[in-house]
């Protein structure tokens, strides 16, 4: 059981960054666009930022699984393929998380 | 007036329509999610309620499951919603004037309510460009809604039904890519991640990403050029 006073404690913090990062371009917009620094950041890391959530999960759920890391590569791969051709993002979420459910049940 | 008023706020509805196709099923589940982690449904209202943010919603699963101190799921979300700042530089001189609806808007800017407004024509009311980030919310907050009833009544869990998580980061990856200017941050990220997991395996997400960040700056500040479009 998730305890509530710690789970409201958290909700609110991450209510206040996320509010924080959205607000921040607003209060110091002159500084951001003349940056060149940011506009190179922020071209660089959403891309890797992805990857690493991406990897990190992986690892995480193939750690769970006795049979090794084939099912979460597969699944992962389906997801990705699907996307890149398609552009459904739910259509590819459903598939890759039906194929890999699929794999660790049978 | 109220007719040409009436008349965008049924094009603002209709480009919220995509934004439901998403929002109901993926809120659904997050709040299947959460409860299953053992969360009471109304923690899964309030999180889309006052964060309001799906892929940090999902990150904060796991590890509010785990305890994590308060400070590194805040550090966590950070990093995560990080791209969020530079939405804004797109809507400056956008916004409503009012304070209150100029707040929600500015709290309201997710990925996909930001991909709205910034379609939507120079034009429109500052009325219609708040509805549409409230329809968006309302949206979020349905399916949370439906996903923590469902979740509250399932019983048996399947293996692996959280590799939703790990899909919905492989598809946000791959349109990451799609928009990139060049591969290399996926290189310089499995390098990371590769050399964080051989040095601290349990903190190997935060390490990695911390040695992004610095590859990051030394490659922008070495070579004037990089990620020139």
């Amino acid at each position: 059981m998730i305890d509530t006073p710690y789970a409201i404690g958290v909700l609110l913090a991450m209510g206040a960054v996320t509010f924080g990062l959205r607000a921040l371009p607003f209060l110091a917009a002159r500084w951001l666009q003349h940056h060149p620094l940011v506009q190179r950041m922020g071209r660089f890391l959403p891309l890797a930022i992805m990857t690493l959530l991406l990897v990190h999960t992986l690892v995480g759920s193939a750690r769970d699984n006795p049979h090794g890391p084939w099912a979460e590569l597969a699944a992962a791969a389906t997801a990705m393929t699907l996307q890149w051709a398609k552009r459904q993002p739910l259509l590819s979420i459903l598939v890759g998380t039906a194929l890999y459910v699929l794999l660790r049940n049978s | 007036m109220a007719e040409v008023s009436k008349a965008s706020f049924r094009s603002v509805l209709a480009l919220s329509v995509p934004v439901a196709m998403g929002y109901i099923p993926l809120g659904a589940v997050f709040g299947f999610l959460f409860v299953q982690a053992g969360a009471p449904w109304w923690l899964a209202m309030a999180s889309s309620i006052i964060v309001y943010a799906g892929a940090a919603q999902f990150m904060m699963v796991p590890m509010l499951a785990a305890g994590l101190p308060v400070a590194t799921i805040a550090i966590a979300t950070l990093v995560v919603n990080l791209r969020h700042v530079f939405y804004g530089l797109s809507l400056l001189h956008k916004l409503p004037r009012s304070p209150w609806a100029r707040g929600y808007l500015v709290f309201a800017l997710t990925d996909e309510t930001y991909s709205v407004l910034t379609t939507l024509p120079e034009h429109t009311p500052a009325a219609h460009r708040v509805a549409v980030a409230m329809l968006n919310q309302s949206w979020w907050l349905l399916g949370t809604l439906l996903g923590a009833l469902i979740g509250a009544q399932a019983q048996v869990t399947l293996v692996g039904l959280d590799f939703a998580l790990a899909a919905l980061f492989a598809v946000l990856a791959v349109e990451q890519w799609r928009s990139a200017h060049s591969g290399r941050p996926i290189w310089v990220a499995l390098l990371s991640y590769g050399v964080a997991h051989w040095l601290m395996p349990q903190q190997a997400l935060l390490i990695a990403i911390g040695l992004s960040v610095l590859v990051a700056i030394a490659l922008s500040t070495a070579g004037p050029q990089e990620g020139k479009p």
